[in-house]
This record gives structure tokens, sequence and C-alpha cells, in this order.
């Protein structure tokens, strides 16, 4: 039987952990589709130069470990100057990594779109970001809903990076409890309890969003 | 309106337009036909730069085409363009489908783009289905979108890449109607297709492609019964007797 009692005494630290898994996951989830979704266009625009920026990004990040990435905003940075608190490293660390994966996704969708679209949309006169813009990401968001979200379930499980570097979220508040009351079985139930909290809810509104567009077609 | 001089195209080692030599006039209905992989399509799609050329000089509208300096999206603007797929953009109605280009590249307001839609959507016989998606029409009934897509750029050249041939038997008719409308009413058109009797009625040359070849250029009456080349008169046996 769990001991509930912990989780009662300490409600206060297992909610502020929650608060800021929750804050980082939004934040570093916002953050990664706005670059993946420019590194994706990199990628795949007429442009060898930005061909070879997007190429690079994507390869370089998601072959390295993501406590890495973490440690240079966290330990990298600020030796040359650059100073963030350890919440801020580690979002922003879990940002850029996760862009990376997310700009495969992207990248994928839009290859997947007609190459007809881009055609019409271009013999209109609509320029190369217009025809991007206003008709093949459209199209691609539709088919990239199941791959997009796998990787925001990931991303909330790789937050707890964070707690790493002490940055204030449900893993470090779990290890905290767990020094305090010497307890680790119980304590490290509720985190996992919490962190389901979260990626469930996320899979089952990725599940209802397919569906419904499924529907709209 | 549209000149070819000369003009060459290679994909990799594959040379796909041998010396082209063609000009068009304004008001021109010109309708390109040969077999499979002649390079039709490939000719039609360098007047709007889909295409880029190897070698050559090709000027529409008075712009060298191919030019470093020349804004491509500005010489769009002046050509429409009808695919055999169609192209309408699944994720937008009928109307918006007409209406993006108007508003993003010429600028134009929101209801102004939403009248002149209608009014092209009236033209291809179709103002009530101005809020369906494309998936709702027939193929028919989206070619005529299409159609009206790139008119309301109010363009000087239509581009047609085989409009009908994704098209039902029943529903070719249709399409080939507002095409001869248009026509009629001026419009500079480029048309690759095989429906012969299209090309009989409203072109005002015939043009025939092989491997790559403009082989012969001639007004229809003299192009259908008396082709000069041999190999113009055995795809039209060939195609005459489907
Ligand atoms: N992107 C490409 N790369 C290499 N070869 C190509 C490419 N596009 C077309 N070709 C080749 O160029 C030739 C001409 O193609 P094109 O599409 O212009 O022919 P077409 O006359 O329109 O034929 P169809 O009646 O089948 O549409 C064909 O042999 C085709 O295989
Ligand atoms: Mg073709």
């Amino acid at each position: 039987m769990l001991d509930y009692s912990i989780l009662i005494e300490h409600w206060d630290m297992y909610m502020q952990g929650f608060a800021n898994t929750l804050k980082a996951s939004v934040l570093a989830l916002i953050g990664s589709l706005a670059i993946g979704t420019v590194m994706a266009v990199f990628r795949i625009a007429p442009i060898r130069a930005l061909n070879w920026i997007g190429a690079a990004y994507v390869e370089f990040i998601r072959n390295i470990p993501l406590i890495l990435i973490v440690f240079v905003f966290f330990v990298g940075l600020p030796a040359i100057g650059i100073r963030f608190d350890s919440f801020t490293a580690g979002t922003l660390g879990l940002t850029v990594y996760t862009a990376a994966f997310i700009a495969e996704v992207i990248r994928a969708g839009i290859l997947a779109v007609p190459k007809g679209q881009m055609e019409a949309a271009r013999s209109s006169g609509l320029t190369y970001l217009q025809a991007m813009w206003h008709v093949i990401l459209p199209q691609a968001v539709k088919i990239v809903i199941p791959p997009m979200g796998n990787q925001f379930i990931n991303l909330v499980k790789n937050s707890s990076v964070l707690g790493v570097i002490a940055g204030l979220d449900l893993m470090y508040f779990g290890d905290l409890i767990s020094s305090e009351t010497f307890v680790t079985f119980d304590v490290y139930i509720f985190v996992a309890l919490f962190y389901l909290l979260l990626t469930i809810p996320l899979s089952l509104g990725v599940g209802a969003l397919e569906r419904r567009l499924a529907k709209s077609r | 309106m549209i000149y070819f001089h000369q003009l060459n195209k290679h994909y990799g080692d594959f040379h796909v337009l041998k010396d082209i030599n063609l000009t068009i006039k304004q008001g021109e209905v010109v309708v390109i036909i040969g077999p499979s992989g002649s390079g039709k399509s490939t000719l039609v799609r360098c007047i709007n730069r889909l295409e880029t050329i190897t070698s050559g000089e090709l000027i529409v509208d008075g712009v060298k085409v191919n030019d470093k300096n020349t804004d491509i999206n500005k010489l769009r603007r002046n050509i429409g363009m009808v695919f055999q797929n169609f192209n309408l953009y699944p994720h937008k109605t009928v109307l918006q489908n007409i209406t993006l280009a108007p508003m993003k590249v010429l600028g134009v307001s929101e209801q102004e783009a939403k009248e002149t839609a209608m009014y092209y959507l009236e033209k291809v016989g179709i103002p009530d289905k101005a809020n369906a998606y494309p998936t709702a029409l027939s193929g028919g009934q989206q070619q005529r979108v299409a159609i009206a897509r790139g008119l309301a750029m109010k363009p000087k050249i239509m581009l047609f890449d085989e409009p009908t041939s994704a098209l039902d038997p029943e529903t070719i008719g249709e399409v080939l109607d507002v095409m001869k409308t248009l026509a009629r009413e001026g419009m500079t058109m480029v048309v690759v297709t095989h429906e012969m009797g299209f090309a009989r009625e409203v072109a005002d040359r015939i043009v025939f492609m092989d491997q790559g070849r403009i082989l012969e250029e001639a007004p229809p009456e003299q192009f259908f019964a008396n082709p000069r080349e041999e190999r113009a008169r055995l795809f039209l046996s060939r195609i005459l007797n489907h």
C-alpha cells in the first residue's frame, strides 16, 4: 500500500514541481515547434546554404545526449558570461533538443504534401514563403499530428532532465522529498503519477484531434 | 506575347527540349499535341518557369523569363495555369482557393477578392459551390474551379496542361466549354491536350512535338487534313482511331 502521508505532507513541493514541469514543457513545446518549423523549411527550401544549416542543426543536435545540450546552457554559456537560472537553462536545452526531432517530423510532413500543391501556389504568383505558410504547412500539420504527439510526450518525459541541474521540476522535488524522508519507492510513484497526469491527457488529446481531422477530410 | 528562340533544356544527360522556336501572339490559342514523353508539359512549364532552361531565349510578356533580374512572382501574376490533377488546395473552400492569390499577391481586399471570385464562379457555372471543399466536387467541377482560380488573377495568358485527362468522359465537355468561351473572348492560351475536337474547333495553330522537337506547326484545318510530317500522321491515326 502506498504511503499517502508523503503526498499530503509534501503536497506543496509536488505541486511546485508539477507546475514547473508543466511550464517547462509548454515553453519548450512552443519554442521547439517554432525552431523545428524553421529548420524543416530550411532543409527543404530551394537555397543551398539554408539546406545545409537545417541539416547540420538536425544531425548535430539529435545525435548528442540531451543532458549535454542542457549542460551547454547551464555551464557552457555561463563560462563565457551568458548566465541563466537552472530552470531557464534546462528549458532552453530541452527546446533546442526537441526542435531537431520536430524538424524531422515536419519535414516528412511537408514532403508528403503532393508536389502539385507547391506548383499551383507558386504559379499563381505567391512567394515561396507565402506558399509554404498558406498552402503547404496547413496540409503538413494534418499529416504530422500522430508523430508530433509522440514528440510532445517525449518532451514532457525529457523535461525530467531539469532535475539534474536543480531546475525545480517534478524530478527535482522528487529527489528532494526522497532525501528528506528516506523513502524512495512511494515518493517516485507519486512523481510518476504526476507525469501521467500530463502525458495521458496529451495522448488522448492527440488521438481526438487525429480523429476529428480524419473526419473533416 | 510568348517567344521561344533556340531553347534547349536538359534533365541531367537527357535532352528533353531541342532547339525550340515558337512565337505565340496575343489572343492566340495554340494547342500542343504529341506522344507521351515528347516534352509537351516541360515546354509549357518553361513559360512560367516551373522548369528552368539550359540555353536559348524565352520572352514572355516582354520579360526574359530566365533572366537573373526578373521578378518571377510578378511575371507569374499574368500567367494562369491549369493542371491535369487540378491541384486545388484541399484545406480551403472553393472561394478561399480562388481568393488566396488575389489577396496575397495583388493585395486586393477580401471583399473585392470574393466578388471577383464569385464573378468567375458564375462564369464557369458553379457559383453554388463557393463554400464547398474541393473533395466534395466532381472532377469536372474541380477543374472549373481551378480555371476560375487562374482567371481571378486577371492573367494575360492561360496555360493548360492536359486539363481533361483526369476527368470522367461525361465531365470533359463542361470543362472544354469553359475553355472555348475563354478562347472566344480573346485569351492567349497554350493548351496541351488530346482532345482533337477541341483543337480543331478553337486552335489558331497546332504545334506537334515529338522527342523534344517541334516537328510541325500549322493551322488546324491544314494540320488535320494533311499533316506534313510522317510522325504526325502516325500520331493522328493512332489517336483518332481510339
Ligand atoms: N524531373 C525530371 N527528371 C528527369 N526527366 C524528366 C523529368 N520530368 C520529365 N522528364 C522526362 O522528360 C520527358 C518529357 O516529359 P514531359 O512530361 O514534358 O512529356 P509530355 O509530352 O508532357 O508527356 P505526357 O503526354 O506523358 O504528359 C519524358 O521523357 C520524361 O520522362
Ligand atoms: Mg505531360
